[in-house]
C-alpha cells in the first residue's frame, strides 16, 4: 500500500538554479510568506553563530576584551585547549559535565518518549472529562522551564521539599530523607524536572500520531484475533515510526543544550552545580564567562555543535526510511 | 537524494541555532540595554539625556527605590531622565561581562564590590580620579575602588555591608546564653552553640546555626570571617598567587566546616541558598546566623507593617573573635560609568549626588546597607540605630578581598571548592573526614594559582605599558 506522494514542483528531480527561480516565481506569495521566518532565523540564529565560529578562532580574553571581534587570530590553538590541553581552564569540570550530560539527555529521551506515548494512549480514549484532563496534562509545557528550575528547586529540600513530605513523611517509601541537591542525587534533581515539563510535548506529537491512524486497522486486527499488545507491537508503532523520529531528535538536541533548569535549581541564575548537576552548556557558559575564556568556551561550543550534528546524521541514517511517508 | 539533503540541512540548521541560542531562552530580568537617547530640544533649553543604570536588586522595590532617593536629583536637573533597569545578581556578572566585551553597555552599571577590580582590568570603565572625592569614603571601602597598586578609580563606593552574628533573644534567653560574652571568641561561640543546640520555642526545636552552603556566592564571603580569624586569606600579599592551603587558612576553613559536623550548623540549611536561610530565620526556624544589614531591615518593616514583630526577638552582635583576632567579612557594591556612555558628565553628576550625605542616608534607609561616605557615616540614623550602629562597628574588623583582576574568576573556583567541603561535613558520600577538605583546598588553590597566572600577564603587560 505504499504510496508516493506526489512529485511537486519543489519534487524529487534534480533542480537548477533556474528551477529554483522559476519555482519562486511561481509561489512568491508562499514565498513572500516564509521571508520573515527566514530573515527572524538569519539575524536570531546564524548570525550569533556564524559570530560565535568566528570567536573560536580569536585569543578573546580580559586582555583582548575590549577589541571584541578584532581579536588576534590564533588559529586551531583553541581547539587545542579544548581537546588535548588537560591543564586548560576551559576544561575545569569537563568531563563531570560530559558524563552528566550523557546520563540526562539518554534518561530523558526515553522517559520523555515513553510516557508520552502511554500518556497519549490513555488520553486517546474516550472517557468522560478528556478535554479536562489532556489540558491538566499540558500545563508543565507553559511553565517557563527557568521557572521549573527555581519551582523544583524548592520541591527537592531535604528537610521540607514537597518531594520528602510525601515519600517520606506520608508514604513512608524513603526510609530517610535523602538529600537530592547535593551529591549523586543532583542528577535525578535535574532529569526529573526535565522529564515533567518535556513529557506534555513529547504527549501532543505521540497523539496527533495516534489520531493519525486509521481505526480500521484496529477493526481488521481484531477481526484476526489480534490481541492489545499485538495491535501495539504491529499497528501502533509502526506507524507511530515518523513522529517517533522528529520526536528523538528534538529530544536529543533540546536535552543535549539544557541549560535553564540546572541554571536557575543551583545558583539562581549564577550555575554553580555540584560535581553530579552540572550539564556541558552550564559548564561550558560558566568557563567562558566567569574565567573570561571566551576563544575556547566558543571552540568548546563548535564542537559540541559538531558533536550534535554527528549525532543528526546518524539519526537521520537511522531514520531516513521512516521519514518518506508511505 | 534532494529530500535527503532537504532533511539533513533541516536537521543541520535546528541542531545549529540551537547551539547558538544555548540557554538563549534564559531569563533577562530586564530588556535589553540600550545607549542613553538624546534630543535637543532647542532654544537654549538644556540637552535632554537619558541616563541607563543598571542596578541589582538592593530593595524590596528595587528601581522604584532608586528613583525615590534620586528624586531630588531629578527635580534639579529635569533634563536628565533616569532609566534604572534591575539585574539579579545571577546574570549580573555574565551580562556585565558582555557589556564589557561588545560595549553595548548601559552609562553607568552597579557593581558587587569583588568585581571592581576584574570589570575595571577590561577597559572600559571611566577612571573616575579626580571626578569623585576619594577622601570623602570611609577606609574600609576605598579597598574597592579600583584595581591594587594603581591609582585609577574604576568604582565609587555606593553601599557596604558587612556580615554579623544575628541571634534570638528569648532562644539566649532560655539557655542561659548571654550575647554580650559568649559570642566574644570562636571558643565561646561553639559553647554557645552547644548550649542553643535544639533549644525549644514556642514548640519548636531549632538548630544552633543555620547557615548557607551551597549554591550561591555567599558561600566564600561566609568563609572569609573564619579564614580571616585564623590568621589565613585567600591570596598571597601581593595577589599574585592563592594562599588557602596554608595552616591558618586550614584551621579557619576546619573551625567553621566542623561546626556542621558537631551537629551545631543545620546540615539542611547547607544545601540552601541565602534567601532561604535568611526567609528561615525571619520565620523563627534558626537560633543564630551569620548575616547582612539588610535583614534586619526587612524585620524592621514587618514590624511597621503589622506582618510580624519577631524582630523584637532578635539581636545583632559582632562575630566573634578567632586566634588571630577580630576579622569580619566588607562587601558592598560601586557605581562605575562605562566608557562608551555619551553622556559622562551628567553620569559623573549623578555619581556625585548618590554620594552626598541625603541620597546616602537615603538609600542606606530603603536598602538597609550601611553609607560609603565619612558624614553620612556618622548620621544619627546609623549610630543610633540599634542593628545598624553594631554593623558600623564591625566595619572596622571588615576586610575586603584583594582588588586584583584574577579575583572574580577565581571566587567561582572557590565557590565550587567551598561546596565540597561542605559536601565533606554533610557527610554525604562518605564519613567526614579533615584529609578531604585539605585536599579539596589543595585542588582550588592549583586551580586558582592557573586563574592568577593568567591575569597577572595581563597586569604585567599593563604596568610595562604605562
Amino acid at each position: 500500500m505504499d504510496i508516493q506522494l506526489k512529485k511537486s514542483s519543489i519534487g524529487v528531480k534534480k533542480k537548477s538554479t533556474g528551477d529554483l527561480l522559476y519555482s519562486i516565481k511561481q509561489n512568491l506569495f508562499a514565498y513572500a510568506l516564509l521571508l520573515p521566518a527566514f530573515l527572524g532565523m538569519l539575524f536570531i540564529h546564524f548570525i550569533p553563530m556564524i559570530n560565535g565560529i568566528r570567536i573560536s578562532f580569536l585569543n578573546l580574553n580580559m586582555k583582548t576584551m575590549k577589541q571584541f571581534l578584532n581579536a588576534p587570530f590564533v588559529g586551531l590553538q583553541n581547539y587545542y585547549e579544548v581537546l588535548f590541553n588537560k591543564e586548560s581552564l576551559i576544561r575545569t569540570g569537563f568531563w563531570n559535565a560530559l558524563r552528566n550530560t550523557g546520563i540526562y539527555t539518554v534518561v530523558v529521551t526515553l522517559c520523555t518518549l515513553g510516557f508520552g506515548l502511554i500518556m497519549a494512549m490513555l488520553v486517546n480514549r474516550e472517557f468522560k472529562g478528556k478535554g479536562l484532563v489532556r489540558t491538566a496534562l499540558l500545563m508543565p509545557w507553559v511553565v517557563p522551564s527557568y521557572v521549573v528550575g527555581i519551582v523544583w528547586g524548592f520541591l527537592w529540600f531535604q528537610d521540607s521539599g514537597l518531594i520528602n513530605v510525601i515519600f517520606h513523611d506520608i508514604l513512608h517509601i524513603f526510609p530517610t530523607k535523602p538529600f537530592w541537591l547535593v551529591g549523586r542525587n543532583q542528577i535525578w534533581a535535574i532529569i526529573i524536572p526535565t522529564i515533567w515539563r518535556g513529557l506534555p510535548m513529547s504527549m501532543i506529537l505521540m497523539l496527533a500520531g495516534l489520531q493519525s491512524i486509521s481505526p480500521d486497522y484496529y477493526e481488521a486486527a481484531e477481526i484476526d484475533g489480534a490481541n492489545g499488545w499485538q495491535q501495539f507491537r504491529n499497528i501502533t508503532l509502526p506507524l507511530l515510526k515518523p513522529i517517533l523520529s522528529i520526536n528523538i531528535m528534538f529530544s536529543l538536541i533540546n536535552n543535549i543544550y539544557s541549560y535553564n533548569i540546572v541554571s536557575m535549581m543551583f545558583g539562581n541564575g549564577a550555575g554553580i552545580p555540584g560535581d553530579w548537576g552540572d550539564l556541558l552548556m552550564t559548564n561550558i557558559h560558566r568557563n567562558s564567562f566567569q574565567l573570561w575564556q571566551f576563544g575556547p568556551g566558543a571552540a568548546a561550543m563548535v564542537i559540541v555543535m559538531f558533536f550534535v550534528l554527528i549525532i543528526v546524521a546518524l539519526w537521520y541514517l537511522f531514520f531516513k526510511e521512516d521519514l518518506v511517508i508511505k | 537524494m534532494l529530500k535527503k539533503v532537504t532533511a539533513l540541512l533541516v536537521g543541520a540548521a535546528l541542531a545549529f541555532s540551537l547551539a547558538a541560542c544555548g540557554g538563549g531562552d534564559k531569563p533577562s530580568n530586564s530588556p535589553a540595554p540600550t545607549q542613553g537617547s538624546t534630543g535637543n530640544q532647542g532654544g537654549g533649553e538644556k540637552q535632554q539625556v537619558t541616563l541607563e543604570i543598571w542596578i541589582m536588586p538592593n530593595s524590596t522595590n528595587p528601581a522604584e527605590d532608586f528613583l525615590s532617593v534620586c528624586k531630588p536629583f531629578s527635580d534639579a536637573n529635569p533634563n536628565i531622565t533616569l532609566q534604572p533597569t534591575v539585574v539579579d545578581w545571577g546574570a549580573a556578572w555574565t551580562r556585565l561581562t558582555a557589556a564589557s566585551m561588545t560595549g553595548e553597555a548601559p552609562d553607568i552599571s552597579q557593581l558587587g564590590s569583588s568585581w571592581v577590580a576584574g570589570i575595571g582590568s577590561m577597559g572600559r570603565l571611566v577612571d573616575l580620579s579626580g571626578k569623585i572625592n576619594k577622601d570623602a569614603f570611609v577606609e574600609a571601602t576605598q579597598q574597592y575602588m579600583g584595581i591594587m597598586g594603581r591609582n585609577e578609580i574604576y568604582g565609587m563606593p555606593w553601599f557596604t555591608e558587612t556580615r554579623g552574628l544575628y541571634y534570638r533573644k528569648d532562644a539566649c534567653e532560655k539557655v542561659g546564653v548571654d550575647p554580650t560574652k559568649d559570642f566574644e571568641t570562636w571558643d565561646s561561640f561553639k559553647a554557645a552553640l552547644e548550649k542553643l543546640n535544639n533549644v525549644e520555642i514556642d514548640g519548636q526545636k531549632l538548630p544552633a546555626l543555620g547557615m548557607p552552603g551551597k549554591n550561591d556566592w555567599n558561600v566564600i564571603h561566609n568563609f572569609s570571617i573564619w579564614v580571616y580569624g585564623a590568621g589565613g586569606d585567600f591570596l598571597s600579599e601581593d595577589g599574585k598567587t592563592a594562599a588557602f592551603s596554608s595552616d591558618a587558612a586550614l584551621e579557619g576553613i576546619r573551625f567553621y566546616s566542623e561546626l556542621a559536623v558537631a551537629g551545631l550548623m543545620d546540615k539542611t540549611s547547607l544545601e540552601k541558598d541565602t534567601n532561604h536561610v535568611e526567609s528561615t530565620f525571619e520565620a523563627g526556624g534558626y537560633a543564630t546566623s551569620f548575616m547582612g544589614p539588610w535583614v534586619a531591615k526587612r524585620m524592621n518593616d514587618k514590624k511597621d507593617s503589622g506582618e510580624s514583630d519577631f524582630v523584637d526577638k532578635v539581636g545583632v552582635t559582632l562575630v566573634p573573635k578567632g586566634p588571630k583576632g577580630r576579622f569580619a567579612f566588607a562587601g558592598g557594591s560601586a557605581l562605575c560609568i562605562f566608557d562608551t556612555t555619551e553622556h559622562q558628565d551628567e553620569a559623573v553628576q549623578l555619581l556625585n549626588y548618590l554620594a552626598s550625605k541625603d541620597a546616602q542616608i537615603g538609600y542606606s534607609t530603603v536598602t538597609g546597607n550601611l553609607p560609603t561616605t565619612k558624614e553620612a557615616y556618622d548620621d544619627p540614623s546609623i549610630t543610633e540605630d540599634s542593628f545598624k550602629k553594631v554593623f558600623k562597628e564591625q566595619m572596622q574588623y571588615a576586610k575586603h578581598y584583594k582588588g586584583v583582576p584574577g579575583w572574580s574568576p577565581s571566587e567561582t573556583y572557590f565557590t565550587q571548592g567551598l561546596s565540597k567541603v561542605w559536601d565533606n561535613a554533610m557527610q554525604i558520600e562518605g564519613t567526614y573526614s579533615f584529609d578531604k577538605t585539605k585536599q579539596v583546598v589543595k585542588d582550588i588553590e592549583n586551580q586558582i594559582n592557573a586563574v592568577l597566572k593568567e591575569n597577572e600577564v595581563e597586569l604585567q603587560v599593563e604596568e610595562s605599558a604605562e
